[in-house]
């Protein structure tokens, strides 16, 4: 495995409270302490390139989505030249919120509801109600203009930055981006965006998904009853620099050798599973191109090169810009955490992507978005990406029973790391390894 | 002569303007596309209600009532001075499918703004 070590923080600014001391232990107190989530709101959050909106929530010039990460509100806008521009959601009178949620601004104007102070969507300021009854020296136009944050866009995303010295996104993405650059991320678009509450802090939340190591346990229907006899290996573990990871397939074939040996009953089984269980990574298209191949591949044939080379065929049929690079297909069924608190687990023209936050200004609750990504036809116009919902950890009717399952250990975990009888985690060296070298960049941040 | 076939088309008056809605536009958006200035504080955001038009004739070619604005109209729009409150929509939420006469005070020229 490839572990790229970076030198720990020389003449740290501070003492980061129960600090990682190896990458084998994980100190309980990092999930729900509030001096740690004090810590990350201040060194954390306002230093790091974050994932703000996707670019197709703001599709149009004046579009606007309000991002909420802590105790700060971004507004995310469109500008008529078609780029984005993000500043702190506040007005520069009296701190009034100026734009909540989402929505358009189709007047060009951003208007503060109290006093009625305008401001163009660049952030100059457009309009002072009786400004002469202000003294001059509280209307200077640079210091009445919105506060701007750093704004990249990457992988269909908008990405915000506070700290107005971060380095470029593509320099902090580094050397993780390059790999969803393969697989197309760019292309992809929402096929349903869905989130939930969750009753653990955001860490422990997405460490849930940084290994394979829990479906044994956690999705026995996907070992297809081999149970506690599920092979080790099959999968590559990678820790990045940056606090970035990876999990791929080891192996490195170009025969399409994506899914589980067993052939065309398996590999359509698996296919199913994954449309049913979750409507994402598989989608109902695919399982529709590799059932008709299926009769159609000899015994002797592998039927997993087989329907993958009818997907590729169906893809350029229809226009979709499926990426089919060796490189590409290693990673489907594979996923690449983005540092700190987004992730994406593509597969053919589809992903999953995940996001979570701090919630309520508790440490111990988290908000979690599900995007299901898929690639459309390319003549396809832009349609704004909504939120469908926010729903419920075991609500049966809007999460599939691969994501239930996962949430069902997260709120158990939380009430374990709170147990006086508990120290630490123990990580795999290996296989969850992805989890330490994330708080190992965390701590990087606090001691800044 | 065969009439040349037209889009929506807004009529305003007091100031005897003509106003084509494009795919999607709101009244206020053709307004301000075509310059005019017209009252408003929030900018279209269907908070403010300083933008609203008695529907004179042709209400019947104007897209339905959605959510936004029928809690605009329902609760933020003070009726005192309106006749009659159910002839009353936003031109920030208003699109039209054909030809409508609105009167809305208040509206200015591009010349005279």
């Amino acid at each position: 495995m490839a572990i790229i070590e970076e030198p720990r923080t020389t003449n740290p600014a501070r003492v980061v409270p129960y600090a990682m001391r190896d990458a084998l232990h994980v100190p309980r107190e990092r999930y729900f302490d509030r001096e740690f989530f004090e810590l990350e709101k201040e060194h954390l959050w306002p230093k790091v390139w974050q994932v703000a909106c996707r670019e197709e929530e703001i599709p149009e010039p004046g579009d606007f989505v309000e991002y909420e990460i802590c105790d700060d509100s971004i507004v995310v806008i469109r500008q008529a030249d078609r780029s984005v521009k993000a500043f702190h959601n506040v007005c520069r009178h009296r701190a009034t919120q100026l734009c909540v949620g989402d929505g358009r601004l189709p007047g060009g104007q951003i208007v503060c509801p109290f006093h009625g102070w305008r401001w163009n969507l660049d952030g100059t300021n457009s309009f002072v109600f009786q400004p002469d009854g202000f003294d001059p020296s509280c209307l200077d136009p640079d210091d009445l203009a919105l506060r701007e944050c750093r704004v990249e866009t990457w992988g269909a995303c908008v990405w915000i930055n506070m700290d107005p010295d971060a380095r470029p996104l593509r320099e902090a993405l580094a050397p993780a981006s390059p790999f969803l650059d393969a697989v197309g991320v760019e292309d992809m678009r929402v096929w349903w965006w869905k989130e939930t509450i969750v009753n653990a802090n955001w860490k422990l939340a997405q460490e849930a998904f940084h290994e394979g190591y829990h479906v044994m346990a956690t999705h026995p229907q996907l070992t297809f009853g081999a149970g506690e006899n599920m092979p080790r290996g099959g999968q590559e573990y990678t820790a990045f620099a940056n606090g970035h990871a990876r999990f791929q397939s080891a192996s490195t074939g170009t025969d399409g050798s994506v899914a589980p040996p067993g052939g065309a009953d398996m590999f359509l089984q698996f296919a199913r599973v994954l449309w049913e269980g979750q409507d994402a990574m598989t989608l109902e298209r695919d399982v529709q191109v590799f059932e008709g191949v299926r009769n159609k591949v000899s015994e002797n044939e592998n039927f997993a090169a087989a329907a993958i080379g009818a997907l590729i065929d169906y893809a350029q049929g229809a226009g979709i810009p499926l990426r089919t690079s060796p490189e590409a297909m290693q990673l489907w069924g594979g996923e690449i955490f983005l540092f700190p608190n987004f992730f994406f687990l593509p597969q053919y023209e589809n992903a999953l992507s995940y996001r979570f936050r701090p919630y309520n200004d508790d440490p111990e609750w988290c908000r979690f978005e599900v995007w299901s990504l898929t690639m459309y036809p390319e003549a396809r116009p832009e349609v704004r990406a909504k939120l469908q919902g926010r729903y419920a950890t075991d609500d049966t009717e809007n999460w599939g029973l691969i994501p239930r399952q996962d949430f069902s250990n997260m709120a158990r975990q939380q009430r374990g790391v709170r147990s006086r009888g508990y120290v630490e985690h123990r990580l795999a060296e290996d296989m969850e390894r992805a989890i330490s070298n994330m708080h190992l960049e965390l701590d990087r941040y606090l001691a800044r | 002569m065969a009439p040349e076939p037209r889009g929506p088309v807004v009529h305003v008056v007091p100031i005897g303007i003509d106003l084509d809605l494009e795919p999607g536009e709101t009244i206020i958006e053709s307004a301000w596309r075509h310059g005019y200035d017209w009252p408003t504080i929030c900018y279209g955001q269907a908070q403010c209600t300083a933008c609203h038009v008695e529907v004179l004739s042709g209400a019947e070619h104007l897209a339905p009532v959605e959510a936004e604005e029928r809690d605009a109209l329902d609760h933020r729009l003070s009726v005192t001075g309106i006749a009659d409150p159910t002839r009353i929509r936003l031109a920030c939420r208003a699109r039209a499918t054909g030809e409508v006469t609105v009167r809305k005070v208040g509206v200015v020229a591009p010349d005279e703004t």
